[in-house]
C-alpha cells in the first residue's frame, strides 16, 4: 500500500510539472497582458516601457527558467491584476469554492443514495419513474438558466434568500443547490442503476432466501457493493467542480471562489494568477485522486492497487 | 425502511438548513452593486474601473470636474496658472487634513506626483502623466508641476490623479487600508464579499447626506437587476437598456464612450476616399441607437471626441444615412462586389457584437463584400495596435476619461501613435502641435481644422456617443454625472 502511494505521488508529481508546464505555454498564447491593462489610447513607446517594468520582455526561454524556479520555490510572483502574491489570492479564494463543493455534493450524495435505492426496489415502478424523470430533467438544467430562475423565486419574488455574495449561511443556499442539482441528477442515477444489478446477483438472492433482514442485505451487501462505483464517481464530480465546473455558478452568484477568479484572471490575461490557480488545482486533483485510490481500496480490499 | 429514513432526515435537514436564512435583515443604508472588486484600494496603482468606483469617494484630485463636466479646482484652491510655457502652478487648499490624520500640502501633492510617474511603482495610470517630469514645492500651499514640454491639457491630467499622503502611501498596508482627503473612508473591506465606507467626520468640504455607503461587486448583469429588484441595493451600474422597464427607477448620462470603426486609409478597397464616405453613409445610425441600445446611445457627430470634452467640434453633423448616394459612390469607385474585412470582438463593450454585425449589414446592403472576423480579447488587441497589417477596418469603442480630445486623436488620428489606420503626415503634425499648443483658442481652432479634414477623408466610422443607464432603488436621488463617477456625497435617501 505504501509503495502504491508513493508510486502515486510521484505520477501526481510528473503530472503536476506537465500541466504547470502546458499553462506556461498557453498563458503566453492567450494574449498579451499589458496591452489589456493600459487604457486602449496608451501609445506604443508606453506599452514597451510597461512590458518592461513587468520583465515581461524578457525572452520566452529566459521566463521559462523563473518559471521553473518559481515552482520549485513555490513563489508564483504577484498577480498582475491584484498586485499582490498570486498565492495569496489563490489561498483567499480556494476555501470558498471548496466550500461550496462540498456543501452542494455533501447534500448531493445524501439525497443521490436513498433516492437511487428507492428508485431500484421496483424497477419501472412509480418511485423509479419519477426518479429517472428527475434525473434527467435535472441534468438536462443549463446551470446559467438554473441559477437565474431560482435568484428569480427565491431573491426576487419571494425574497427569502439573498441573490448573491457570501457571508452567511443563506448564502450557500441557492448556489450550492445550482451547483448540486446535475450532480445530483448523475449521482443517483448511477446508485439506482448499480443498485439494480447488485439486487439481481445472485448473492443477494441467496441472502434472501435464507431469511436475512432486507435491511442488512440493502445496507450490509448491496450498498457496500455499489460504494466503489459510487465513490468514484463523487470523486469524479468534486474534481469537475473544482477544475472549473464552479465558474458558472460563481460568476451568477457573484461567489467569491477560485473559479470566479480564474475566469476574472484569463479576462485580464494575469498570466501569473493563472499559473498559480492551475497549479493549485493540479495538486488538489492529483491528492484527490491518489485519496480516491486508497478509499477504495479500503472499502473494497479486492481491488488490486498495483 | 432505513433508506426512507435516511432520505427524510436529509430532507429534515436541509429544511433546517433553508429555515436559517429568512432571518435576513435587509440593512437601510446606502448600497451600491459594481461589476468587479478592486483589486486594491491605492488608487494610484491600476486602471480598474471597479477601483475608481470606490475610491473616488476616499480620495481627492487637485482638479475636479462638475456635474455638467467643466473642470474646476477640487484640492486646488484656484485654477492653476503658468510660469512658464513647461510649468504649471498650483495654490492648494489649506486645513485639509488625509484621513490618517496627515496633513495635505505641497509635500503630498509632490510624493503623489513623483509615486506616480516613478517607472518602478509601474502604476496603469502612468500613461496619463508621461508629460510630467517633476513636480517641486514652492511653500506649503504651493506646488510646481513641470512638463517635458508645453502641455496644456495638465489641469485635465491633473484631474485624474488622486491625492495619497506623502508618508503613509509608502507602507505596504496603504493599498488594503487607504487615506485619502476625501468624503468617506474605509469601513472595512470583507475580501470577495464588500466594501463598506463610513462618512468622513472631518471631511473639509459640505458634509455628505449618506452616512454609510457599501458596495457588493456582481460581475453578471442579470443577478446584479436581480439584487436591485429584491430590494438589496440602492444602485447598480450598466443596466442594459432593455431592462429599463424592469426596475424601480432608472437614469441615463451622455457617457465617455464612443463606438467608432477605424478605415484602413492604406489598404486596397478603403484606401480610396469614396469608399470611406459611402461606408460612412450606408450606416442609419439612428436606427442602431433605437434598436440596439433603446435610444440611450445618440448618433455620433461626425468625430471620435465626446461631446463634452475639450476640441469637440460642434459645427459637425452625424453623417447621413443615405444608402444610394452610397452605392453611387461604391460603383463610381469600382469598389463593388470588393471584399473589406472588419474586425472586431465580443462581449468587452455593451452590445459591440450586435453593432459590429448591423454595420456589416448595412455595408453588404451598398455592395461592399464584408469578411466580417472576430477575435478573442487578446488577439483582437494584437491586430488593432498591428503597424504592419493594417484590418481593412477595426471596431474600438473609445473611452474618454480626461475629456479632452488629444487621446482619442491620438489613438485613432494620429499616423503611427496608436491605433490610427492613416499616413496622413500633416494631420499628425497638427495632432502633434494641438498637444503642445497651450493658448485655449489655438488649440481649439486646431481641433477643428483636424476634425473637419478627417470628416472630409472619411477616416474614421464614428458610430455612437453611449450613454451610460443606472438602475435605481425607489428611495435614491441622484444625477449621474457625465464622467461617469459614482460620487456619494452628490446622492441621498428619501424615506
Amino acid at each position: 500500500m505504501a509503495i502504491f502511494i508513493l508510486r502515486r505521488i510521484a505520477q501526481g508529481l510528473l503530472v503536476i510539472l506537465g500541466v504547470s508546464l502546458v499553462v506556461f505555454v498557453a498563458t503566453r498564447l492567450i494574449g498579451d497582458p499589458v496591452k489589456v491593462m493600459l487604457p486602449l489610447s496608451a501609445t506604443d513607446t508606453q506599452r514597451a516601457a510597461f512590458e518592461h517594468q513587468l520583465g515581461l520582455d524578457l525572452s520566452l526561454p529566459r521566463q521559462l527558467v523563473d518559471y521553473v524556479g518559481s515552482l520549485i520555490r513555490f513563489d508564483f510572483g504577484d498577480s498582475l491584476w491584484q498586485r499582490r502574491p498570486a498565492m495569496e489570492v489563490v489561498f483567499e479564494r480556494l476555501p470558498n469554492t471548496l466550500l461550496l463543493i462540498t456543501c452542494s455534493l455533501g447534500c448531493a450524495i445524501m439525497l443521490a443514495l436513498p433516492l437511487g435505492a428507492i428508485a431500484a426496489l421496483r424497477p419501472g415502478g412509480i418511485a423509479d419513474r419519477v426518479t429517472v424523470f428527475g434525473g434527467l430533467f435535472g441534468l438536462s438544467l443549463p446551470q446559467f438558466w438554473l441559477g437565474l430562475l431560482l435568484i428569480l423565486v427565491f431573491a426576487v419574488i419571494f425574497k427569502v434568500l439573498p441573490t448573491s455574495g457570501g457571508g452567511s449561511l443563506a448564502h450557500y443556499v441557492l448556489p450550492a443547490v445550482t451547483l448540486g442539482i446535475p450532480s445530483l441528477a448523475r449521482l443517483m442515477m448511477l446508485a439506482r442503476s448499480s443498485m439494480i444489478d447488485e439486487l439481481n446477483q445472485q448473492y443477494i438472492r441467496t441472502a434472501r432466501a435464507k431469511g436475512l433482514d432486507f435491511r442488512q442485505v440493502m445496507i450490509g451487501h448491496a450498498l457496500r457493493n455499489i460504494l466503489s462505483a459510487f465513490i468514484t464517481l463523487a470523486g469524479w464530480e468534486f474534481i469537475s467542480g473544482l477544475a472549473g465546473y464552479t465558474v458558472v455558478v460563481e460568476t451568477v452568484f457573484a461567489w467569491p471562489g477560485l473559479g470566479l477568479t480564474a475566469l476574472q484572471a484569463i479576462q485580464r490575461s494575469d498570466l501569473f494568477l493563472l499559473q498559480a490557480i492551475v497549479f493549485t488545482v493540479a495538486v488538489l486533483i492529483v491528492a484527490i485522486n491518489v485519496g480516491l485510490d486508497v478509499a477504495q481500496k479500503l472499502i473494497d480490499p479486492r481491488i488490486n492497487l498495483a | 425502511m432505513d433508506s426512507i429514513r435516511v432520505f427524510w432526515t436529509a430532507a429534515v435537514v436541509s429544511a433546517a438548513l433553508c429555515a436559517g436564512c429568512v432571518g435576513t435583515s435587509w440593512a437601510s443604508e446606502l448600497t451600491i452593486a459594481i461589476g468587479s472588486e478592486p483589486s486594491t484600494l491605492d488608487s494610484q496603482l491600476r486602471e480598474d474601473g471597479g477601483e475608481r468606483a470606490v475610491s473616488d469617494n476616499i480620495y481627492e484630485t487637485l482638479m475636479a470636474r462638475t456635474a455638467d463636466g467643466a473642470l474646476v479646482p477640487g484640492l486646488a484652491a484656484e485654477a492653476p496658472s503658468q510660469q512658464a510655457p513647461t510649468i504649471w502652478r498650483f495654490k492648494l487648499r489649506g486645513g485639509v487634513k488625509f484621513q490618517n490624520d496627515e496633513d495635505f500640502n505641497a509635500d503630498s501633492v509632490v510624493a503623489s506626483v513623483q509615486r506616480i510617474i516613478d517607472p518602478a511603482f509601474k502604476s496603469e495610470q502612468a500613461s496619463y502623466f508621461s508629460t510630467i517630469v517633476k513636480a517641486e514645492k514652492v511653500d506649503n500651499l504651493t506646488v510646481d508641476i513641470v512638463t517635458s514640454g508645453p502641455d496644456p491639457l495638465l489641469p485635465s491630467r491633473m484631474y485624474w490623479m488622486k491625492m495619497v499622503p506623502a508618508k503613509y502611501s509608502s507602507d505596504p498596508a496603504f493599498a488594503a487600508a487607504p487615506s485619502g482627503t476625501g468624503p468617506y473612508k474605509l469601513e472595512a473591506w470583507n475580501r470577495g464579499q464588500n466594501i463598506i465606507l463610513k462618512k468622513n467626520p472631518n471631511y473639509w468640504g459640505d458634509k455628505p447626506a449618506i452616512d454609510q455607503v457599501t458596495y457588493s461587486f456582481i460581475a453578471e448583469p442579470g443577478t446584479r437587476l436581480s439584487s436591485l429588484v429584491a430590494g438589496e441595493v440602492d444602485l447598480i451600474t450598466n443596466l442594459l437598456p432593455e431592462f429599463v422597464t424592469a426596475v424601480p427607477a432608472y437614469a441615463a448620462v451622455p457617457g465617455l464612450e464612443t463606438s467608432v470603426i477605424v478605415l484602413g486609409a492604406d489598404n486596397p478597397v478603403t484606401g480610396d476616399a469614396r469608399v470611406r464616405m459611402a461606408l460612412n453613409l450606408a450606416i442609419d445610425r439612428k436606427a442602431l441607437s433605437e434598436n440596439l441600445f433603446g435610444g440611450f446611445a445618440k448618433p455620433a457627430q461626425g468625430q471620435l471626441v465626446n461631446p463634452k470634452a475639450f476640441g469637440f467640434n460642434s459645427a459637425l453633423s452625424p453623417y447621413p444615412y443615405d444608402p444610394d448616394r452610397a452605392r453611387a459612390l461604391i460603383k463610381e469607385a469600382g469598389a463593388e462586389g470588393k471584399t473589406v474585412t472588419l474586425v472586431g470582438e465580443a462581449g468587452r463593450w455593451l452590445k459591440d457584437r450586435e453593432t459590429i454585425e448591423a454595420v456589416a449589414a448595412y455595408w453588404q446592403a451598398i455592395g461592399i463584400n464584408v469578411d466580417t472576423k472576430f477575435f478573442e480579447f487578446g488577439e483582437y488587441l494584437t491586430q488593432l495596435f498591428d503597424k504592419e497589417h493594417r484590418p481593412g477596418a477595426v471596431f474600438v469603442q473609445n473611452s474618454d476619461e480626461l475629456l479632452d480630445a488629444d487621446r482619442p486623436m491620438t489613438s485613432a488620428y494620429e499616423s503611427g501613435a496608436s491605433y490610427a489606420s492613416n499616413s496622413d503626415a500633416d494631420m499628425a503634425a497638427k495632432v502633434k502641435a494641438a498637444r503642445m499648443t497651450t493658448d485655449v483658442k489655438e488649440r481649439a481652432a486646431i481641433y477643428a481644422e483636424i476634425t473637419k479634414h478627417a470628416y472630409d477623408e472619411a477616416y474614421l466610422v464614428p458610430l455612437l456617443n453611449l450613454e451610460d443607464v443606472y438602475g435605481f432603488s425607489k428611495r435614491l436621488e441622484w444625477k449621474p454625472r457625465p464622467d461617469a463617477k459614482l460620487l456619494v456625497k452628490e446622492m441621498s435617501l428619501v424615506e
